[in-house]
């Protein structure tokens, strides 16, 4: 086989990787449960073996739902600029309960699932037995720019949060990271302690601005969900929009 | 023909050699978020905004994030000290004399505030060569701050209700030890 060719293989399987076109509907907007029920999404990359990719997909759904129930969220963000130099140094702690976990797992129930060219996708419930949503299985392409990725959505009933992140070579580690993110993002816009000093000094030559940032808080987040992503595929950003009621 | 081809690809080879290591690619003017230039104005909230390019998306977002709400802090309260040093010096003899004057000064602002519904309303990432831009607006509503005021003030008051009761049980012991005192 010819170099070349070899290298158009390797790109090719590198952009089928990396590409994510097809995706359930609820996967890009969660439907609304009925009273009384969570819905809660998981998803997995091409395995050999189907059983598997359900069981990965399972399980990061039942972890998405302990922590859309209640998740201890600690945040620190450091910043030292001296003129020269930069250093940013964010630290994202999140932890949740093992018993909801284990609760969960006793009484779930799939609502849905799909396979698509790129991976495993299902949708469950808790507690288990709600009937099958109307639109289930409807696989789709995304669809265009929502609002919300360039605007906080405003309401009384609800806080809500964005995550965003880009250049990942996996989409599954790209929308775990982002459904991380906007559930931080969240919580920054609840409550943050935010400290600072700014100093200049200035003599006849120069002016040398320092400053030191740090921005932190550590709160319990409770009915904290993922309701909506977008994948920008012109820029390779993928978003999500977390969202708890006030 | 050889030669031609050679040159031909020479010749951009020899423009990215001089593009690259340079200097970090500047934002175009046009590009910039009219909100981050002029942020909004109104009478029930505070708006700032940030901005900060780095390699890293997420990065960029977080420091753009934490600078607008940084800007909200310190417009909310801020303590500055400034100090200023002055020199002056002349030496030599007549129209040989040689004057120096150097100034110094150094201003520092701190700030320490916790903000409650401190929301990054709108947001744009740009991209610079490898670099992200991000640009966020952060919204500060004031009743949430004038919320702040109401729950420190009663979180003051209980604090002092508590001090109070203590002094009171303070007393009563100094009181029970006097009893016990006559008693012996």
């Amino acid at each position: 086989m010819k170099p070349f060719s070899v290298f158009l293989f390797i790109s090719v399987f590198v952009l089928l990787i990396n590409a994510q076109e097809l995706i359930p509907a609820w996967f890009e907007e969660l439907p609304e449960a009925p009273a009384g029920f969570h819905f809660a999404v998981g998803y997995s990359g091409k395995y050999f073996d189907q059983s598997l990719a359900r069981e990965a997909a399972i399980s990061l759904a039942v972890s998405n739902l302990a922590k859309q129930l209640e998740a201890r969220l600690i945040f620190e963000l450091e910043e030292y600029t001296d003129g020269r130099l930069r250093l940013l140094n964010p630290s994202f702690e999140l932890s949740y309960d093992e018993y909801h976990v284990l609760e969960i797992n006793k009484n779930f129930s799939a609502v849905d699932s799909s396979i698509t060219r790129d991976g495993y996708f299902i949708l469950i419930t808790y507690p288990g037995g709600s009937r099958r949503h109307r639109n289930s299985s409807i696989v789709k392409k995304w669809g265009s720019r929502p609002e919300w990725t360039i605007q906080l959505p405003r309401s009384e009933k609800f806080n809500y949060g964005i995550g965003m992140v880009s250049n990942y070579s996996s989409w599954v580690r790209a929308w775990k990271d982002a459904d991380e993110y906007a559930r931080f993002d969240l919580g920054k816009n609840l409550k943050i302690t935010a400290q600072s000093v700014h100093a200049a000094q200035q003599d006849n030559h120069f002016v040398i601005e320092s400053k030191i940032l740090r921005q932190s808080y550590n709160e319990i987040i409770h009915d904290s969900k993922i309701i909506a992503r977008w994948y920008d595929r012109e820029n390779d950003i993928y978003y999500s929009l977390c969202r708890q009621p006030r | 023909m050889k030669k031609l081809i050679v040159i031909a690809l020479l010749i951009p080879m020899a423009f990215m050699l001089l593009d690259c290591g340079g200097k970090k690619p500047k934002a175009k003017m046009n590009d910039i978020p009219e909100w981050y230039l002029n942020p909004p104005m109104a009478e029930d909230a505070i708006y700032e905004a940030g901005d900060a390019a780095k390699q890293s998306m997420a990065l960029a977002k977080e420091a753009a994030d934490a600078r607008a709400r940084d800007a909200i802090s310190r417009t909310i309260e801020v303590k500055v000290s400034n100090m200023l040093k002055n020199f002056m010096q002349e030496s030599g003899l007549g129209n040989d004399a040689e004057a120096l004057e150097f100034t110094s000064s150094v201003s520092k602002q701190v700030s320490n505030n916790v903000l409650n519904g401190a929301r990054i309303v709108k947001r744009e990432m740009k991209t610079e060569g490898s670099m992200y831009h991000a640009y966020s607006l952060a919204e500060y509503n004031l009743n949430s701050l004038i919320q702040e005021t109401i729950n420190e003030a009663k979180k003051q008051k209980a604090l002092y209700n508590e001090a109070k009761a203590n002094l009171s049980f303070d007393e009563l012991e100094k009181e029970i030890q006097k009893l016990e005192a006559v008693g012996d």
